[in-house]
């Protein structure tokens, strides 16, 4: 008899290091959070986008244990936050969105006071390190500069060498160089294995880290995925100037005309036939498209759209 | 399936070491506010200083009766008004939600953040011990353990009515009017400066039942074997009129641990 083939084995999935499950949250009346679920893997940057009152703050303090779920679930590395608190603190690393800090004690005061709390923290010469701020050790914290402040909040919540790293806008405040700092440091916890879960005003940050992304409206979740399928919900844009001379253009039945010559843009789900078509009508009637430009859907733009409520296909 | 919790190769930091690593943080802190230093070395020698100048006219001896006039004042103005000050600046700074982030819990953020003004209120009955012996006043306790459950029990009610009074202040300043009710009454009411013999007894009973006039008396029992109206009994007679005082004391630290359940965190949004 002839051996069969064995059955492939399904793909073997990483258990998630954070499962939210259909949460919600309420002050009173008002519902801030409104049933949103995701998972976010060891060794992978998860960012919640949305407007100002989306709900990412108070979806992240239920991640934090800080304020306990109005419905749903969330478990991190298994154990709920708030009930299981003592199981999961020396695991999770928080920055809150804003905090404070005593500012008469020096940085590696604070930094030591910090870590006689926790249960394997970092040397501090070595936290110091990781956020640049040896050259400050000595200095009260009411004498740092914004961004200073921010790095030391990050080498907080770094200290107790997390699993789950919970980001709440990370790098507001911080210059250029500083905010390229600790995304690669983010980058640096993610190659060791920690879930990080981000929310950021700066969309540029989120293309930057994040491997999925979502985006919140009115505390619901109304788009999910990678940057790139996000980006694909929205339409790819051509643009393309016309000489005064220069014959009508075509118009592909899969492109949307928003504004005619003398500059012309298109918006389309379909870029590289329309682009195609467009190129070889050009070419057939020597023409030259200047300031030619094809470009497909950034996630800006449907973040955007998420804002203004006119996002296509909207996935959670 | 979820990613579970690691297995710990690691025993955390107990719950007293986790205290002491934020109350040495905490003191830190309070060693640098001179003002702070300089008066609570002053206020117990002011003390020691107009007591005795007063001639309140009690029955009880001077040395014991500057002691708990010197435990009172402390537990209302350092222990109470301190802390009320110094929870409500913290969670307006943001500080204490910083702390709750952390392995720390919500009462070891409250103990280790009280820990230096009790420290202080220590520093300042022994100061005033000191001066009572420097005076010659200073006479044998009839009763060893009544002092101390007073002093505890009373710091321990001050610190949750502490906690609980910020859920009525939002700001530091305002603690300096949400806080007088209490310190005004328990000043002029539990016995620190006038005897409570002294009043009409419905307002007697009714001072009895104020959160510090159990302390004095325990303390009044314990170092001058008196009771609150003045008798004179032996370490016995001590034990025989404790029970009030000391069911006071455990009712207020009910009422006040659990209205210190509703303990704000954050400010109010």
């Amino acid at each position: 008899m002839q051996p069969t083939a064995p059955t492939a084995l399904p793909p073997t999935r990483p258990a998630p290091a954070v499962e939210v499950r259909d949460l919600r949250r309420s002050y009173g009346d008002f519902e801030a959070v409104r049933g949103i679920s995701f998972e976010v893997q060891p060794g992978e940057v998860f960012a919640l986008l949305g407007v100002n009152g989306a709900g990412k703050t108070s979806a992240l303090e239920v991640l934090e244990g800080l304020a306990p779920a109005g419905g749903g679930s969330v478990r991190l590395l298994g154990a709920d936050p708030v009930r299981e608190r003592a199981r999961v603190r020396p695991h999770l690393g928080v920055l809150l969105q804003s905090s404070g800090l005593p500012g008469d004690l020096t940085v590696a005061e604070t930094l030591e006071t910090w870590a006689g709390t926790l249960t394997a923290p970092r040397p501090v010469a070595e936290a110091l390190a990781q956020v640049q701020l040896a050259d400050r050790a000595d200095r009260r914290v009411r004498a740092l500069s914004g961004g200073e402040r921010r790095r030391l909040d990050l080498a907080l919540a770094l200290l107790g060498r997390p699993k789950v790293v919970v980001l709440d806008e990370p790098t507001t405040g911080l210059d250029p160089e500083s905010r390229r700092q600790v995304w690669q440091l983010v980058r640096d916890l993610v190659a060791d294995g920690a879930a990080v879960v981000l929310t950021t005003h700066h969309l540029e940050e989120a293309e930057e880290l994040a491997d999925r992304v979502a985006v919140l409206r009115a505390g619901q979740i109304v788009l999910a995925g990678t940057q790139a399928e996000i980006a694909e919900t929205q339409p790819a844009t051509i643009r393309f100037t016309l000489d005064d001379d220069a014959p009508e253009p075509p118009r592909p039945a899969t492109a949307q005309v928003v504004s005619s010559r003398p500059r012309v843009e298109w918006h389309t789900r379909a870029l590289q036939p329309v682009l195609a078509e467009l190129l070889a009508w050009a070419a057939e009637h020597h023409v030259v498209l200047r300031a030619l430009e094809a470009r497909a859907a950034s996630l800006e733009q449907a973040f955007l759209a998420v804002a203004a409520g006119t996002e296509s296909s909207p996935s959670a | 399936m979820t990613t579970t919790l690691p297995t710990p190769t690691t025993t955390g930091p107990s719950r007293a070491r986790r205290v002491a690593a934020l109350a040495r943080g905490e003191t830190r802190l309070l060693l640098r506010n001179r003002t702070a230093v300089v008066n609570s070395v002053l206020l117990p020698l002011l003390l020691v200083a107009a007591v005795p100048a007063l001639d309140l006219g009690g029955e009880v001896p001077l040395g014991p009766q500057l002691l708990s006039t010197a435990v009172g004042v402390t537990l209302v103005f350092l222990t109470y008004y301190n802390l009320v000050a110094t929870y409500v600046a913290r969670r307006e700074d943001l500080v204490l939600q910083r702390m709750r982030t952390g392995e720390l819990t919500g009462p070891e953020v409250l103990l280790g953040t009280a820990v230096p003004s009790l420290l202080i209120s220590l520093g300042q009955v022994v100061l005033v011990a000191v001066g009572v012996a420097v005076l010659g006043e200073w006479s044998a306790p009839v009763e060893y353990v009544l002092p101390l459950v007073a002093v505890l029990a009373g710091t321990a009610v001050m610190t949750v009515l502490a906690a609980a009074s910020t859920l009525f202040t939002r700001t530091p300043e305002s603690a300096q009017i949400t806080t007088l009710p209490l310190m005004v009454a328990t000043t002029s009411l539990s016995g620190l400066l006038y005897p409570i013999s002294g009043f009409p007894d419905a307002l007697a009973t009714v001072a009895r039942l104020l959160p510090v006039t159990p302390v004095i008396e325990l303390l009044q029992l314990g170092l001058a074997g008196r009771t609150w109206e003045g008798e004179v009994v032996d370490a016995g007679g001590a034990w025989s009129a404790a029970p009030l005082p000391l069911a006071v004391l455990a009712g207020w630290l009910v009422v006040g641990g659990v209205a210190a359940r509703g303990f704000r965190w954050a400010p109010r949004r």
